[in-house]
C-alpha cells in the first residue's frame, strides 16, 4: 500500500481536445505537507491538467486518487467537497463584490436563506491573521491592488478548509518583492500541513519554494524530480527538449539620432477620466532597445494608446523624428514611420476571422500596390502574404488562406510581427510580444527585435517579465502609477532594485 | 454522391445550408402541428396549400415574386448590418419611412417627366431609409447606443411618424391609407403581367424584383471586393482592431448602418410602388417586412445569393398562407411557422457543431485522411 | 388639483406595468442572459389571462378573477421564457435573435388562437378591478386621492414586487449567486456555483414578472386586448438600462417613462397640453423619443453585468 502516503495521484490522465491531445498519458503524484512543481512552457499541458484535477474537464482516460481511494471530479463542487482549492492565473473574483463576499461565495452561512456576513467576516479576519494574508475584507475588487486580489484567492481556499492548494502561474503578476511574500506564504502553508501545487516555468521560483518538481513538455509526461537534486539547466533541458539559451545575442552598439521623443505627455483613463499617464518625457534614439517596465496596470496600455493615437492625448507633445505626431489619427501615426505590436493579439492585432493574408495586409491594405479604385487586388496581396509567409517562416494549415483563429499563438504571433516589421517603420513599439509564447517562438522574436535595433531602428519594449526586461533592453524605464520613476541602465541595476521602483517603493531624484 | 457534394462545396458552405434546411423542417412540423391541433379534419389540405405555395398556376409563381421583392431587401439590409458587427432590428422603421417617402413622391412629384418619376421615388426611399438608419449608427458611433435598443424605439417614431405625415400630406380617408400614386410612379412591368397570370387575373410581379437582386449583387460586390467592404467586415468581426489598424470606426459604423437603412427603405418604395393598388394603411401595427427580413438573413446566412433565395422561399410560404384560409386557417400560422425557423437559425452554432461531429465520424468511417485534416480546420475555427 | 390627482393616478398605471416588467429584466441580465422576448412574453400573458378572465368575469367577483389573472398570466409567461432560457442556456444561440423570434411567435400565436376560438382578434374584458377608494387610507388629505383613490391591487402588487426584489437581490444568498453568474460566471462555476440553474431561474423570473406585467399593463388602460402591448416590453429594457440594473434607480426610470407613457396616452385628459394643440401623434412618439434621449446620455458609463449576453463556456477564462 506505498499509494497512501500520497494525498493525490493523477494517473495517466488523458485529455483531448479536437485536433490536439492536451495530456497525453500523464501522472503526477502530490505528497502531503510537500510543495510540488508542475513545470512546462506555454501549451505543454500545465494548466489543463489542473482544470481536470478540479474538475472543469472531464478526462478521456485516467484515474484520480485521494488518500489512495479512487475519486470521481466531475465539476468544481466536487473538487471542493474534496478539499481540492486552486488559485487561477486568471483570478475568479467578481470585481463589484466585496472581498469578503467573494471569500464566501458557494459557501455562504445563511439563516433562512438570508445571508450572514458578521461571523463569517470574523473567521476571514481571523484566517488572514493567522497566515499573514492582509486583506480588508469591506473593500471592493475592482479597488485593490493585483497582490491583495491574490491574497483574497488563497482566504478563499483557506476559509473551505481545502488541503490540497494549487497555485496556477501565481508569480507572473506580482513584483519581485511580492513574489518573494508569496514564497514565503506558501512554504508557511506547507508547514502548516497543506499540500501545494505550484504551476509555473520559473526555473528560480521551483528552486526556492518546491520539493519536487514534475516535468511536461507538449502535453507529455517527462518526469519528477528532486529539486535539490537536479540544476536548472537540466530541468530546463527537460522542459524545452534541448539546451536553451535565453540569454540575448546582442552586440554593443552606440545610440544614434532622436526617433522619438514624448514631452510632458498625459494621457487619461478612459473610464474615470483621471491621468492615467501623467507628464512623462523620455526619449528613444536609433539602435537602441527601450524597455517601459512596470507592474501590469500602471498606465503601459494608456502610454501606448497615447503614443499609437489610438487614445487622443491629454497633454505634451510627442514627435518622431523631429515631427510632431501628437494630434495625428491612428492611421497618420502608422504612415509616419509607427509600427505597433499591440499588448494582446486576438483583443487588437488580428481579425481572427480574417484569413492570415488579410491579416497581413490589415495595415496597408489601401495603399496603391493592394488597391485600385477602391477595388482590392487580390492577386497582389496573395503573392505579398506567401512572400511574408516564406521570409518569416510562419507555419498554418492552407497557407495565405488559413484562417486566423486556426492558427497557433505563435504563429499568430509571426504575423503580426512579419505585418509590422516588414512595413519598416523608424520607432517600432512591442508591448509585450512574448507572451503566452513557447521558448522557440520567444528567441525568434526576441532575435527579430534585436535585428530592428540593428538596423538602426528605435525600439520601444513595454514587458511585464524581468528576464526579457534585463536581457533585451538597452535601457529600462520604470513606470509607476504612470509616472516614470526611474532610468536605469541594465548592466548596473539588479532585479531587486527594478522591484523596488516597480513598487513605487523607491524613485529617482528630480523625477 | 456525397463526396461529389463535398468537393463543390466548403464544408462550412454545407453544414450551415443544413443547419438553414432544418430550422426550415422544424418550423414547418410546428406549423403542421398547429393545424392539426387547431382542425384535425382540414389540416392536411391547409398543410399542403403553405407547401404548395406559389407553384399553384402562373399568377400565384408571380405573386412570390412581388412579395420576395421587398422582404428580400430587408434581409439584405439586416444581413449586411450584420456582417459588419451590427443588429438591424430597426428595418421596420426604415422600410415604412422609405415607403412613406416613395409614395409622397408618387403622389405628388407628378411635375416630373413619367420616364422619371419612378426613379426619383426610388431614390428618395433610399434617403428616407437611409436617414433611418442614420441615428441609430450615429449613435452607436458617438455615445454607445446598443443599436439594437435605438432600433427599436426608431420602429415606434417611424410608425407614428408615418401615420402623422400620411394623415397630413397624402390621405385618403374614405381607405384610410395613403393616396393612390400616379401611373407614371408605378415601376415597370417589363411584360412580366402579360407572362405572370392566370385567366384574367395577373399577378403584381414586375420590374422590382430585378432591383432587389441587383442590390444583392451591389452589396456582394461591396463586401467581397472592395476596400470599403474589407474595412465594414474588420470593424464588425473586431472594433479594437480596426481601430489598431487605422480603421475609423465611427466612419464604418454609421456608413454600415446608412446603407442597410437605404436599402429597407428601398424595399418599402418597392412594395408601395408595384401599382398593385397598396396604400400605406394609418394603423397602429409595425411593418412586419422588417422583421421578416431578419429571418429571410438568418436563413440566407448573411449572404446576398442566399437572401434571395431565402426572400423567394419566404415569399413562396406567405402565397401559400393566403392560399391556406381556403381552408378556414388563419394566415398568422406562418408568422408563426417564420418564428420558429428564426429560433432554430439561433441555433445555428451548435447544429454545425453536431453536423461536423457526425462528419468526422463517417470521414473516420471511410479513413478519408485529407478530410478530416480539413474537418479540424473547421473545427478550430468554430471555437473562440 | 384634480388634473394633478389625475395625472398621478394615470402614471401609475403607465408605470407599474413598466416596473414590474423591467424588475423581471433585471434578474435575467444579472444572471447573464439578455431578454429582448420580454415584449412576447407580455403578450402571452396578458392573453391568456384576459382570455380566462373573458370566460369567468360573469361568475367571479372583479378582484379574484384578477388574482387568477395574475397567477395564469405568470405560469403563461414563465412557460413561454423557457423557450428563451433553452436557446440562450443550453443552445448557447444568439440571444438577440432567440427574443426576436418569440416576440414575433407571440402575437402571431395570440392573433391565431384568438381567431381560431371566436373568430376576431380582440378580446373584450369587464374592467371591473378598479378600487374606487381604499378605505381608511383614501380620505388621507393628498396622499389619498393619489394613491389610494381610482387604483387597482396590480398598483400595490407593483411595490410589493420592488421590495421583494430589493431584498432577494442583495439580501439573500440567492441574489448573492445570481449576480456573481451574471458579472464572473467562471468564478461562480469555479466555487460550485450552477451557473445554468442560476440563469434558468433568472429568465423563468423575468418571464413569470413580464407576464403579470402584460395583464398590469392591460387591465387599466383598454377594455379590450388586441395581441399588443405596444413596446412595452421593450421601453422596460431601456427602464433597466436607464435604471443602471439596480432597483431603486428602476423605480425612478419607471416612473420617468410612465409618466412620458401617460402624457402620450392621456394628454387629452390634461387641458395643459390639450392648448398646445399638438398633434397626438407627436405625443405617442414622446416615450420612444424620450428613450433615445436617455440613452444617449446614461449609456457611456454604463454599468451592465459583465457577462450579460455571453453564453456561458467552460472552458473559457
Amino acid at each position: 500500500m506505498e499509494s497512501v502516503e500520497y494525498i493525490i495521484e493523477m494517473l495517466g490522465i488523458t485529455k483531448e481536445f479536437p485536433g490536439i491531445i492536451a495530456n497525453d498519458n500523464i501522472t503526477v503524484q502530490l505528497k502531503k505537507g510537500e510543495i510540488h512543481a508542475l513545470l512546462g512552457e506555454n501549451g505543454a499541458g500545465k494548466s489543463t491538467l489542473m482544470s481536470v484535477l478540479f474538475g472543469m474537464y472531464q478526462p478521456e482516460q485516467g484515474e484520480i486518487h485521494k488518500n489512495g481511494k479512487l475519486v470521481k471530479i466531475n465539476n468544481p463542487a466536487d473538487a471542493n467537497r474534496l478539499g481540492i482549492g486552486m488559485v487561477h492565473q486568471h483570478f475568479k473574483l467578481v470585481h463589484n463584490f466585496t472581498v469578503l463576499e467573494n471569500i464566501i461565495l458557494g459557501v455562504e452561512t445563511t439563516k433562512g436563506g438570508f445571508l450572514q456576513l458578521d461571523g463569517a467576516r470574523e473567521r476571514v479576519v481571523k484566517l488572514s491573521e493567522q497566515y499573514g494574508l492582509k486583506v480588508e475584507p469591506d473593500a471592493l475588487i475592482s479597488d485593490i491592488t493585483v497582490g491583495m486580489q491574490q491574497r483574497v484567492e488563497i482566504l478563499k481556499m483557506l476559509y473551505r478548509d481545502n488541503e490540497i492548494l494549487i497555485f496556477d502561474e501565481p508569480t507572473a503578476v506580482l513584483t519581485p518583492q511580492e513574489i518573494k511574500e508569496l514564497m514565503k506564504i506558501m512554504k508557511n502553508l506547507a508547514a502548516e500541513g497543506k499540500s501545494l501545487l505550484f504551476i509555473t516555468h520559473k526555473l528560480e521560483e521551483i528552486k526556492e519554494v518546491a520539493d519536487r518538481c514534475t516535468v511536461l513538455r507538449k502535453g507529455k509526461y517527462i518526469g519528477t524530480i528532486d529539486v535539490d537534486a537536479t540544476s536548472k539547466e537540466e530541468m530546463s533541458e527537460m522542459m524545452v527538449g534541448r539546451k536553451v539559451n535565453l540569454a540575448v545575442d546582442k552586440k554593443e552598439k552606440e545610440p544614434g539620432e532622436i526617433i522619438l521623443q514624448v514631452e510632458h505627455l498625459s494621457v487619461k483613463n478612459r473610464v474615470n477620466s483621471k491621468n492615467a499617464v501623467h507628464e512623462v518625457s523620455f526619449k528613444v534614439r536609433s539602435g537602441e532597445i527601450v524597455c517601459i517596465a512596470g507592474i501590469d496596470g500602471n498606465g503601459q496600455s494608456e502610454l501606448v494608446y497615447g503614443l499609437t493615437g489610438l487614445i487622443p492625448i491629454a497633454e505634451g507633445t510627442v514627435s518622431l523624428k523631429g515631427k510632431d505626431i501628437s494630434t495625428l489619427s491612428v492611421r497618420e501615426h502608422s504612415m509616419a514611420g509607427l509600427g505597433h505590436i499591440p499588448e494582446d493579439r486576438h483583443k487588437f492585432g488580428l481579425v481572427l476571422d480574417y484569413n492570415l493574408a488579410y491579416n497581413l495586409v490589415l495595415q496597408s491594405y489601401f495603399k496603391p500596390q493592394f488597391c485600385q479604385g477602391g477595388f482590392l487586388k487580390y492577386e497582389a496581396i496573395y503573392q505579398y502574404a506567401d512572400k511574408l509567409i516564406a521570409a518569416f517562416d510562419i507555419r498554418s494549415g492552407q497557407g495565405a488562406k488559413t484562417l486566423a483563429r486556426s492558427m497557433s499563438g505563435g504563429n499568430q504571433q509571426k504575423a503580426i510581427v512579419a505585418r509590422e516589421i516588414d512595413r519598416n517603420p523608424e520607432l517600432l513599439i512591442a508591448v509585450q510580444p512574448t507572451r503566452g509564447l513557447d521558448v522557440g517562438a520567444i528567441e525568434y522574436i526576441h532575435k527579430k527585435l534585436v535585428e530592428e535595433r540593428d538596423a538602426g531602428k528605435g525600439i520601444l519594449l513595454v514587458s511585464l517579465e524581468l528576464d526579457e526586461v534585463m536581457n533585451l533592453s538597452d535601457r529600462i524605464l520604470v513606470i509607476y502609477e504612470g509616472e516614470i520613476v526611474a532610468d536605469l541602465n541594465p548592466k548596473t541595476a539588479t532585479i531587486q532594485e527594478l522591484g523596488l521602483y516597480m513598487a513605487g517603493a523607491k524613485r529617482e531624484e528630480g523625477r | 454522391m456525397k463526396t461529389r457534394l463535398k468537393d463543390l462545396m466548403p464544408r462550412a458552405g454545407i453544414s450551415s445550408l443544413l443547419s438553414s434546411l432544418m430550422a426550415i423542417a422544424v418550423g414547418l412540423l410546428v406549423g403542421f402541428i398547429i393545424l392539426l391541433v387547431s382542425n384535425p379534419a382540414q389540416a392536411v389540405d391547409g398543410f399542403k396549400a403553405i407547401l404548395v405555395g406559389g407553384f399553384v398556376d402562373k399568377k400565384n409563381l408571380g405573386q412570390v415574386l412581388y412579395f420576395a421583392t421587398p422582404i428580400i431587401l430587408t434581409g439584405l439590409s439586416v444581413g449586411f448590418a450584420n456582417k459588419t458587427g451590427l443588429f438591424n432590428i430597426g428595418a421596420s422603421g426604415q422600410f415604412i419611412a422609405g415607403a412613406y417617402a416613395a409614395v409622397f413622391v408618387g403622389v405628388k412629384f407628378v411635375f416630373l417627366p413619367p420616364s422619371i418619376h419612378w426613379v426619383v421615388a426610388l431614390l428618395a426611399a433610399l434617403l428616407a431609409g437611409a436617414i433611418w438608419g442614420l441615428l441609430p449608427g450615429l449613435l452607436k458611433a458617438y455615445y454607445n447606443v446598443n443599436e439594437v435598443i435605438s432600433c427599436i424605439m426608431m420602429n415606434y417614431i417611424g410608425m407614428y411618424m408615418v401615420n402623422f405625415l400620411v394623415v397630413r400630406t397624402i390621405f385618403d380617408s374614405l381607405k384610410n391609407q395613403s393616396k393612390r400614386i400616379a401611373v407614371s410612379a408605378i415601376i415597370p412591368k417589363l411584360g412580366m403581367e402579360k407572362f405572370f397570370k392566370t385567366g384574367a387575373s395577373s399577378s403584381s410581379a414586375n420590374a422590382g424584383i430585378l432591383i432587389a437582386i441587383i442590390a444583392g449583387i451591389i452589396i456582394y460586390i461591396i463586401l467581397e471586393k472592395t476596400k470599403f467592404g474589407f474595412e465594414l467586415k474588420a470593424c464588425g468581426y473586431n472594433r479594437d482592431a480596426s481601430r489598431y489598424a487605422g480603421i475609423n470606426e465611427r466612419k464604418s459604423i454609421i456608413s454600415s448602418m446608412m446603407i442597410a437603412g437605404a436599402l429597407a427603405g428601398l424595399g418599402g418604395a418597392l412594395l408601395y410602388l408595384a401599382g398593385s393598388g397598396k396604400g400605406i394603411e394609418v394603423v397602429d401595427v409595425l411593418a412586419i417586412e422588417g422583421f421578416n427580413g431578419i429571418a429571410v438573413a438568418l436563413l440566407g446566412l448573411n449572404n446576398p445569393l442566399g437572401i434571395i433565395l431565402a426572400g423567394l422561399f419566404v415569399a413562396h410560404l406567405n402565397v401559400g398562407g393566403f392560399n391556406m384560409q381556403l381552408y378556414n386557417f388563419v394566415p398568422q400560422v406562418i408568422e408563426i411557422i417564420i418564428a420558429v425557423i428564426i429560433y432554430f437559425s439561433a441555433f445555428a452554432l451548435l447544429l454545425k457543431g453536431l453536423i461536423s461531429i457526425l462528419w468526422k465520424k463517417s470521414d473516420e468511417e471511410n479513413a478519408n485522411a485529407e478530410l478530416v485534416k480539413e474537418d479540424k480546420a473547421d473545427k478550430g475555427g468554430l471555437q473562440s | 388639483m384634480s388634473t394633478f390627482y389625475f395625472l398621478v393616478q394615470q402614471t401609475m398605471y403607465f408605470s407599474i406595468p413598466l416596473l414590474i416588467v423591467a424588475l423581471g429584466a433585471m434578474f435575467s441580465e444579472r444572471s447573464g442572459v439578455v431578454n429582448i422576448a420580454l415584449e412576447g412574453i407580455m403578450v402571452i400573458g396578458a392573453f391568456s389571462s384576459i382570455l380566462v378572465i373573458s370566460y369567468f368575469q360573469a361568475i367571479l367577483p372583479g378582484q379574484s378573477i384578477l388574482l387568477i389573472g395574475i397567477i395564469i398570466a405568470a405560469v403563461s409567461g414563465l412557460v413561454l421564457s423557457l423557450a428563451h432560457a433553452y436557446a440562450s442556456i443550453n443552445m448557447k444561440a444568439d440571444q438577440i435573435i432567440s427574443g426576436t423570434a418569440i416576440n414575433m411567435f407571440a402575437p402571431a400565436f395570440a392573433i391565431y388562437v384568438a381567431r381560431m376560438i371566436r373568430t376576431v382578434q380582440q378580446i373584450p374584458f369587464v374592467n371591473q378591478f378598479r378600487i374606487e377608494k381604499v378605505p381608511v387610507l383614501g380620505d388621507i388629505p393628498v396622499l389619498g386621492p393619489m394613491f389610494f383613490r381610482n387604483t387597482y391591487i396590480t398598483t400595490y402588487l407593483g411595490f410589493i414586487v420592488l421590495i421583494v426584489a430589493w431584498i432577494v437581490l442583495y439580501k439573500t444568498r440567492f441574489g448573492l449567486r445570481l449576480r456573481s453568474c451574471g458579472e464572473h460566471p467562471q468564478a461562480a462555476d469555479s466555487v460550485g456555483i450552477n451557473v445554468k440553474k442560476m440563469r434558468y431561474i433568472g429568465v423563468m423570473i423575468s418571464g413569470a414578472l413580464a407576464g403579470v406585467g402584460g395583464l398590469v399593463f392591460v387591465v387599466p388602460t383598454s377594455t379590450n386586448f388586441n395581441a399588443t402591448v405596444a413596446g412595452y416590453g421593450f421601453l422596460a429594457l431601456a427602464v433597466l438600462i436607464f435604471g443602471q440594473w439596480k432597483p431603486s434607480r428602476i423605480l425612478f426610470a419607471a416612473f420617468f417613462f410612465g409618466l412620458m407613457k401617460t402624457i402620450a396616452s392621456a394628454y387629452s385628459g390634461i387641458p395643459l397640453l390639450v392648448d398646445l394643440k399638438i398633434p397626438s401623434e407627436i405625443f405617442k412618439m414622446t416615450p420612444y423619443l424620450a428613450t433615445i434621449v436617455v440613452l444617449a446620455f446614461s449609456s457611456r458609463n454604463s454599468q451592465a453585468p459583465k457577462a450579460v449576453g455571453i453564453p456561458y463556456d467552460k472552458g473559457g477564462r
